[in-house]
């Protein structure tokens, strides 16, 4: 039988957090700066 | 006129096809070769499988669009490629072999005057006894493999529903898989969908993986830069997984699967079995089986292709030791070693080396995951070769040699962690540069403010953007070279 890891040291995301990750307009604002990234990245890479 | 052959119609043969067609005059001729008469994207194949999208969504027929763009299609499989000509066809050619129905069975030679190899993977089950869908696990590498799993993960929560216990085996195949971020975005939805039907309690989400600790995906990890600290992606990994109560093995090889059971070496040696209710485990990768000849109708596979069934490109392929290889080794034009018509873009090109740390147990059993090469860089490499092409086809040798190398590069990862508009989450996970390059960027190899990773429900929705934004794109609707690859 397998031997499973569990990794009880590892950070868990508290309460105020989780519910940040789940905020409709926090979550828009993530969105647009997430986009943003993205397009900086993209423009960063040359070729 | 010039004349291009793509094999291929995935994210890098399309994309290279439809930027080649815009780029040159009707007078030139490009030509698709791909097996299957439908397109897929494959990233959201994760919610086919579990019932969360269809296979219509996923999908859409090819030949209306190279109709309408002026491409001409051919669904066959490309089988041998012959650069020099052969004693009977004397210009380059490639031998397909018809799969449309009307045509199956059938073989014809293609000629071109350039070509582009962008094959993919071939889906190598056969690797691991017992593996995959003609065996005792399911996959999600393909909207029909997604589908199939779909309902034999109904079948799980309905036994979940009555009571019983189950348990779900998700990961890697092999101890040479790649692709982990599908496996993890699998493993994520389907307890997602568990925790949603109200039967999480009664069942195991296990995940199974050649890695040595989680959050490696086949690149040795990443560091985030958050703030002003560094997170491994270890850390932000292990971090979900223990939020989600989803166990692990690690650094595992499975060795076979029984119905039932998955027995599996880890990179100790010592070897175990897992018994499931329901595996979905990937295969590992190898290219697809091609075969190149010369003009005198002599064998040359090996030195246009490596030992993994890969095209040799312009990488450095000299065999050194893992705190050898650097990001300068791996390629920039993608053209093949022995012919400057030829190119390899997406999967199809063969990596120089691991970016993974590879491992070895005591019974001699290799644990090493191999590099990844996501949707992003296999869009990205497909357009640039088309450039090439089109600047070679338009200015001869003076023409520009457009590059695309992952060390200059950098890739978007947004592995879905569950859907629905306000439940759904993903990690969206950047990195700059793909290949880590110490020279450039110190001891973490990358650029720390460009390498990111966030959790939340804006990364799922980026995850939907992505899928409406690209199939729009590949069915080339107005302005679709517009949305960046
Ligand atoms: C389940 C899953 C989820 C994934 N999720 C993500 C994600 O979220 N983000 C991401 O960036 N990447 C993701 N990937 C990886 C991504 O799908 C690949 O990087 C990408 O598809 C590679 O593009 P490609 O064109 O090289 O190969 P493919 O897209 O596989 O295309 C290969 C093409 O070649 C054709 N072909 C095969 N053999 C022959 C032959 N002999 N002759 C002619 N044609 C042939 C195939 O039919 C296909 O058309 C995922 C992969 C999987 C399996």
């Amino acid at each position: 039988m397998s031997v499973l890891e569990t990794f009880p040291d590892a950070p868990v995301p508290t309460e105020k957090e989780l519910k940040a990750r789940k905020n409709v307009l926090l979550q828009f604002v993530r969105f647009v700066a997430l986009n943003l990234k993205m397009v900086a990245m993209i423009n960063k890479a040359h070729h | 006129m010039a004349r291009t052959v793509i094999l291929g119609a995935g994210i890098a043969g399309h994309t290279a096809a439809l930027h080649l067609r815009r780029m040159l005059g009707k007078e030139h001729e490009v030509v698709v070769v791909a097996p299957n008469s439908k397109w897929n994207w494959i990233p959201s194949n994760i919610w086919v499988g579990v019932g969360q999208m269809s296979v219509k969504q996923v999908t859409f027929p090819l030949a209306p669009i190279y109709k309408r763009k002026g491409i001409e299609f051919h669904q066959a499989l490309g089988i041998e490629i012959h650069p020099e000509g052969s004693p009977t066809v004397k210009r380059p050619h490639v031998s397909v072999k018809y799969t449309d129905p009307a045509r199956a069975g059938q073989v014809a030679n293609l000629e071109y005057d350039f070509l582009i190899n962008a094959t993919g993977p071939k889906l190598n089950f056969g690797a691991t006894p017992g593996l995959g869908p003609d065996g005792h696990t399911w996959s999600v590498c393909t909207a029909g493999h997604a589908v199939e799993t779909a309902k034999a993960f109904e079948d799980v929560v309905a036994k979940l529903k009555a009571g019983q216990h189950q348990t779900l085996l998700i990961g890697m195949g092999h101890g040479t898989c790649t692709c982990q971020g599908a496996a993890f975005e699998y493993t994520f939805n389907v307890e997602h969908e568990l925790v949603k039907e109200g039967v999480r309690d009664n069942a195991d989400v296990i995940y199974i993986t050649n890695e040595n600790q989680l959050g490696d995906f086949g690149m040795d990890g990443m560091n985030f830069g958050h703030k002003d600290q560094i997170i491994p992606s270890q850390t932000f990994t292990e971090s979900l997984f223990h939020e989600r109560g989803v166990k692990a093995i690690l650094s595992a090889h499975i060795e076979k699967v029984e119905p039932g059971v998955a027995f599996y070496e880890q990179v100790d040696g010592t070897k175990n079995s897992q018994a499931f209710d329901f595996a979905m485990l990937l295969p590992p990768f190898r290219g697809v089986d091609m075969k190149a000849f010369d003009a005198n109708d002599n064998d040359i596979t090996a030195e246009v292709f490596a030992p993994s069934g890969f095209m040799k490109v312009d990488a450095d392929y000299t065999a050194k030791p893992y705190e050898e290889w650097k990001a300068s080794d791996w390629p920039k034009t993608y053209q093949s070693v022995k012919y400057d018509n030829v190119w390899a873009a997406g999967i199809a090109f063969a990596p120089p080396h691991q970016m993974s740390r590879p491992r070895t147990s005591p019974n001699g059993t290799v644990i090493a995951p191999a590099p990844p090469r996501t949707g992003m860089p296999s869009g990205v490499i497909g357009r640039a070769v088309a450039q090439s092409i089109a600047e070679r086809i338009k200015h001869g040798a003076q023409g520009r040699v457009h590059t695309a190398s992952m060390a200059d590069m950098g890739a978007a990862c947004i592995a879905s962690a569950g859907k629905g508009w306000r439940t759904g989450q993903a990690a969206a996970m950047t990195v700059f540069p793909i290949i880590p390059d110490k020279e450039k960027y110190g001891e973490l190899g990358r650029d720390t403010k460009e390498t990111y990773g966030e959790i939340g429900l804006s990364a799922h929705w980026m995850k939907v953007m992505l899928h409406y934004l690209f199939i729009y794109k590949a069915k080339a609707r107005p302005f679709w070279y517009l949305i960046p690859e």
